[in-house]
């Protein structure tokens, strides 16, 4: 791996960080409950991009794996609280 | 050759971390729920597909788990999204500087009824 490229890498995971600390920041002091709905559900997109950003430094696929997992239950868990700050209920 | 594809994973990663920073400075930034949903689906469709794109080129994955997480990630984000707004609208979040609610008008005329079809 090229220094320019390893440069790279390191960057955009401490500037994933920062982020990351700004969204969660977000949500907790939100304006209102769907607010920090999304800020949750951009700290989830955010932590994946991280987990690839970690997977390209250490040259290791099963990061990748990580992600699949997380993209999966990061989708499950927003459309299940979309559902229950909705209607109220979750089924 | 592997010189071109670092340079093109470089790109890509620049490219990636811009949307992501761009989308979460539109979190902050934009006036109300519906504005800043549109900013933060940027970061889920464009920041972290480009960035999975440049494992793809760089790691020895394979193409096939770097195009199942974009497949998920471009399936998965609008559908969030949408579940986000509905939900937005349906508890009443006002919209900011808005001049007219076309789903208001469509809710007053007949009311989402789910049992109604079956």
């Amino acid at each position: 791996m090229s220094a320019a490229l390893s440069f790279v890498l390191h960057a955009a995971l401490i500037l994933h960080i920062a982020l990351i600390a700004l969204c969660v920041w977000r949500v907790w002091r939100g304006e209102n409950v769907i607010d920090r709905l999304i800020g949750a559900d951009l700290v989830g997109t955010l932590i994946l991009g991280m987990l690839v950003i970690i997977a390209m430094i250490r040259g290791n696929a099963l990061y990748i794996d990580v992600a699949l997992g997380l993209a999966a239950l990061g989708f499950v868990s927003t459309i299940a609280l979309a559902k229950y700050v909705a209607d109220g209920r979750m089924f | 050759m592997t010189t071109l594809l670092q340079a093109f994973a470089i790109l890509a990663i620049i490219t990636g971390a811009a949307f992501s920073t761009l989308g979460v400075l539109g979190y902050y930034r934009l006036p109300d729920v519906y504005t800043r949903l549109h900013a933060t689906g940027k970061v889920s469709v464009f920041g972290v597909v480009l960035l999975v794109v440049a494992a793809a080129v760089l790691t020895p994955l394979g193409f096939g788990k770097g195009l199942v997480l974009i497949f998920m990630l471009v399936l998965g984000g609008p559908v969030a999204s949408h579940a986000i707004a509905s939900a937005a609208h349906t508890i009443g979040i006002p919209l900011a500087r808005t001049t007219r609610d076309d789903l208001a008008v469509v809710q007053d005329a007949a009311p989402f009824d789910p049992g109604a079809g079956s």
